[in-house]
């Protein structure tokens, strides 16, 4: 028999930005970091995790394709035999029998199938999404239950660190935990506001063509803890106050605070990729343009912030604003930032024709303009407009990657 | 008829005795090299006329034989005001605090009441391309203010008190009173008498090649003094610089330099550029003052060293998109041929052989095609060079090879000048 659970996890976009580690074999930070997790009609990662006493060995697919090596990667192994640890039995609904006994679990090898519905090579997050869909998967499957609030997020964790935020809805710090060097199970996720607190947050993002794959995050941010003497003092004394500011304007749903703090956290790490050694450089010369824009654009708005940048390890821009300056912002976007092909350059055909019809004041373009900003095609790519959203859903049969009978993948990619 | 005689006799000894008296010019040229940074200076401690820094500064002279700025000061009772010609357009000499500063400054300490009084023409031309971030304030200021002194007849009165004026002109001037590695101290004192410029090691000491790659020569988006005032207002990380970073970087950069060691001399100066940049980047708004151009230049930089298997070249950026490489001459041609490959420039002459191997393995390091031609607008060959050179027209006293700028008959920029200067600058 094969026991199967599938679910889709979304990814997140950090505002307070992780940016190295405590402890590598731990994988916990020198500080925490908050993201706003993304809606998952709009982006997500779907996974069926499978287990069989009939498998012969731990397999993955991931977006259609088998990762060889998979079942000795550390991440990977990590989040199954975490996960195992905390298996329950798993009950029958009806007559209240015991189906598998929380000992069996670990006899059975695993199959799991991954797929995200936006591309990897956006560069937007996708290991976040990836593996607390991995974590929420095996939770179902195994009937899984936490001994302490967050524990699964503790899991998903070493898998890659920022996917613990995606476990939650809405605003979500990761705690650095107490004593990350030695001990990491109170380094974990733990959601600061729900996706309905503040509904009116929205998020557009600009996906920026590069010519070259960028440092991964890991190494990255390995050579900055040995190397950035400014990283070691952000971790310390900047993080700490600016978490609690930021937790602060979220509760007051200060757009203002919250804005301007995200954009000055997004510069500062990558001031710190700047300050390694050798420096790191994600962000790009289109990068840059988003940033003077919308620096323009709100001070064109009279000092208030409309729009808030940031930027991950990547040139990708992910613009945080409010409901009622989404299409301004987006039209402002497109402007600049003109589609070839218009079909799927904007993911929401109903924003994407609210966005061509947008008059914009000639005053901002003007403002704009006065930069040197020139419109360019094939500086972006793609847009995403997106908002706050909740937490990993179970999904019913009928969304399974793996074949029910078979144990093998079905998911491919079109 | 004799009453006649005697009456053109007399006109004509009024004549000459006029010419005879006629107010004489005096007239010195100075020639002076910007100074690169190699731990930098970035924010003011004061609000004030005074210029004084955050955190002391160490740079390298360069050689002003190669680029310069050079500036021609004269005097005469016959001159009814100061004047001022900046790369061939007329200025006014109110409309620079700056100027008109060190003018002052350098005035009051005259010992001769009736020359401080006079008028003092200036004439005054970089050999390179202004606020682009190639120093041209510092070499200007340091020009200006040694010339007028020895125009004027001042000396210090105590050791560096002329670096403090300059150095009111513009903060870094000061370093480029002196030649080879020249530090700035911070100074403790709020008149600032006590933050000056000294001479760490003489040019002589170790021979460092400089090869200046030009990204872009336009005018910068944000001036040095508003950025760095915006730095200290809005970074998190520049008080933590300033504090714990600067100093120390200092003692070890000037030990690298007198013991020659290019390794730790290197990687110093990279590392303080970055963090530089990075206290920019850490600004709201954000200032970015590198290109994409900028940082082709940092990783080919870093893919060289990588194949050399230790730091032979070490760039450097001011706040600008334009790269200063440092290299021993032994290694220059290797960096220059290098260079001429992967950023497409033209022969220079110094370029020295390089293998098909060497550059495949810089290529595979590098990891990036060729940048295209032109995307590096200029280059500029110098080397550490000497304080500045200089001539008294009048006395004769000097270095002799100094043209004037300034023609002593009328007063008024020399005509063949603007004719002869190949490179003047563009506003």
């Amino acid at each position: 028999e094969i026991h199967m659970a599938t679910v889709s996890a979304p990814t997140n976009i950090a505002c307070i930005k992780y940016w190295g580690k405590a402890s590598i074999p731990l994988n916990t930070p020198i500080n925490s970091s908050l993201s706003v997790t993304l809606d998952q009609d709009d982006l997500r990662a779907v996974t069926t995790a499978s287990a069989s006493l009939g498998f012969q060995s731990d397999r993955l697919w991931l977006n259609g394709i088998e990762e060889e090596g998979a079942s000795t990667s550390k991440r990977f192994r990590a989040c199954v035999d975490r996960m195992l640890e905390l298996a329950g039995d798993k009950i029958d609904d009806k007559s209240g029998s015991v189906l598998v006994a929380k000992s069996e679990w670990k006899e059975m090898r695993v199959h799991i199938s991954s797929y995200n519905t936006f591309p990897t090579a956006a560069g937007l997050a996708s290991s976040a999404a990836g593996y607390a869909a991995l974590v929420y998967a095996l939770a179902k499957l195994f009937c899984a239950k936490e001994s302490y609030k967050g524990q699964f997020t503790a899991i998903a964790r070493q898998g890659s660190g920022s996917a613990c935020r995606s476990l939650y809805g809405g605003f979500v710090a990761w705690r650095m935990g107490s004593n990350p060097a030695i001990d990491g199970s109170d380094s974990i996720a733990q959601q600061v506001a729900d996706e309905n607190h503040w509904p009116q947050i929205r998020a557009v993002i600009l996906v920026v063509s590069d010519s070259k794959k960028d440092t991964s995050s890991t190494a990255g941010m390995s050579t900055s803890v040995q190397t950035s003497e400014l990283l070691k003092h952000r971790a310390h004394n900047v993080v700490p106050k600016r978490m609690a500011d930021i937790e602060k304007a979220i509760a007051e749903k200060d757009f203002d605070a919250f804005g301007r703090i995200t954009m000055m956290d997004s510069n500062q790490f990558h001031a710190t990729c700047l300050d390694t050694y050798p420096p790191i450089f994600y962000m790009n010369h289109v990068s840059k343009l988003i940033v003077r824009m919308v620096h323009v654009y709100n001070d064109w708005a009279g000092g208030t912030i409309r729009a808030a940048y940031t930027f991950d390890a990547g040139p990708n821009a992910v613009l945080y604003t409010l409901d009622q300056y989404q299409t301004e912002l987006c039209a402002l976007m497109l402007h600049y930032f003109p589609s070839t092909d218009h079909t799927n350059y904007i993911n929401n055909n109903d924003m994407a024709a609210q966005a061509r019809d947008y008059q914009l004041d000639e005053g901002l373009i003007q403002a704009v303009d006065n930069i040197g900003i020139i419109p360019q095609t094939g500086d972006v790519k793609n847009i995403y407009c997106t908002k706050a959203g909740p937490g990993p859903q179970t999904l019913g049969m009928e969304h399974a990657n793996i074949d029910i009978h078979t144990g093998f993948n079905t998911y491919k990619p079109h | 008829l004799v009453v006649a005689c005697f009456a053109v006799l007399l006109n004509l000894l009024a004549f000459s005795r006029t010419s005879m008296s006629a107010p004489k010019v005096h007239y010195v040229t100075v020639r002076t090299g910007p100074n690169i940074a190699v731990v930098k200076y970035w924010g003011k401690r004061d609000a004030g006329p005074l210029n004084l820094a955050c955190n002391a500064s160490i740079s390298l002279t360069m050689d002003n034989t190669d680029i310069c700025a050079q500036t021609t000061v004269a005097t005469s009772a016959s001159f009814q005001e100061d004047r001022l010609w900046l790369n061939g357009t007329e200025e006014k000499v109110a409309d620079s605090k700056r100027i008109s500063g060190v003018l002052a400054q350098v005035r009051q300490r005259c010992k001769d009441p009736a020359v401080a009084a006079q008028h003092i023409h200036i004439v005054s031309r970089n050999s390179f391309p202004t606020a682009a971030g190639l120093a041209s304030s510092a070499a200007g200021f340091a020009a200006l203010t040694v010339a007028v002194a020895k125009l004027l007849g001042v000396q210090d009165s105590y050791p560096g008190e002329l670096t403090t004026i300059a150095r009111m002109g513009s903060g870094s001037a000061c370093r480029s009173l002196s030649g080879g590695l020249v530090k700035w101290h911070l100074g403790e004192k709020d008149d600032g008498t006590d933050s000056i410029a000294t001479q760490e090691a003489p040019e002589s000491h170790w021979p460092i090649d400089m090869t200046i790659l030009v990204a872009n020569a336009a005018k910068k988006h944000t001036s040095s003094t508003s950025g760095m005032q915006n730095s200290i207002k809005t970074s998190a990380l520049m008080a933590h610089r300033v504090k714990f970073c600067v100093d120390d970087r200092i003692e070890r950069l000037t030990k690298a330099f007198l013991e020659r060691d290019f390794n730790t001399f290197g990687q110093i100066t990279m590392q303080d550029s970055n963090q530089f940049h990075a206290i920019c980047l850490d600004s709201f708004p954000p200032i970015f003052y590198m290109n994409d151009v900028s940082k082709q230049v940092c990783r080919l930089v870093a893919a060289i060293n990588e194949v050399a298997g230790e730091i032979i070249a070490a760039y450097t950026f001011d706040a600008g998109p334009n790269a200063v490489v440092f290299s021993e001459p032994k290694n220059t041609p290797r960096v220059r041929a290098l260079f001429k490959h992967f950023l497409s420039l033209p022969a220079s002459g110094s370029e020295g052989e390089v293998s098909a191997d060497e550059i495949a393995a810089v290529a595979k390091a590098f990891g990036f095609e060729p940048l295209a031609p032109g995307q590096v607008q200029k280059t500029y060959l110098t080397q550490v060079g000497s304080g500045p050179l200089v001539l008294d027209h009048t006395s004769g006293e000097g270095d002799k090879r100094l043209t004037s700028l300034l023609d002593p008959e009328t007063g008024l920029p020399a005509e063949e000048f603007s004719l002869q200067l190949p490179e003047p600058a563009a506003e």
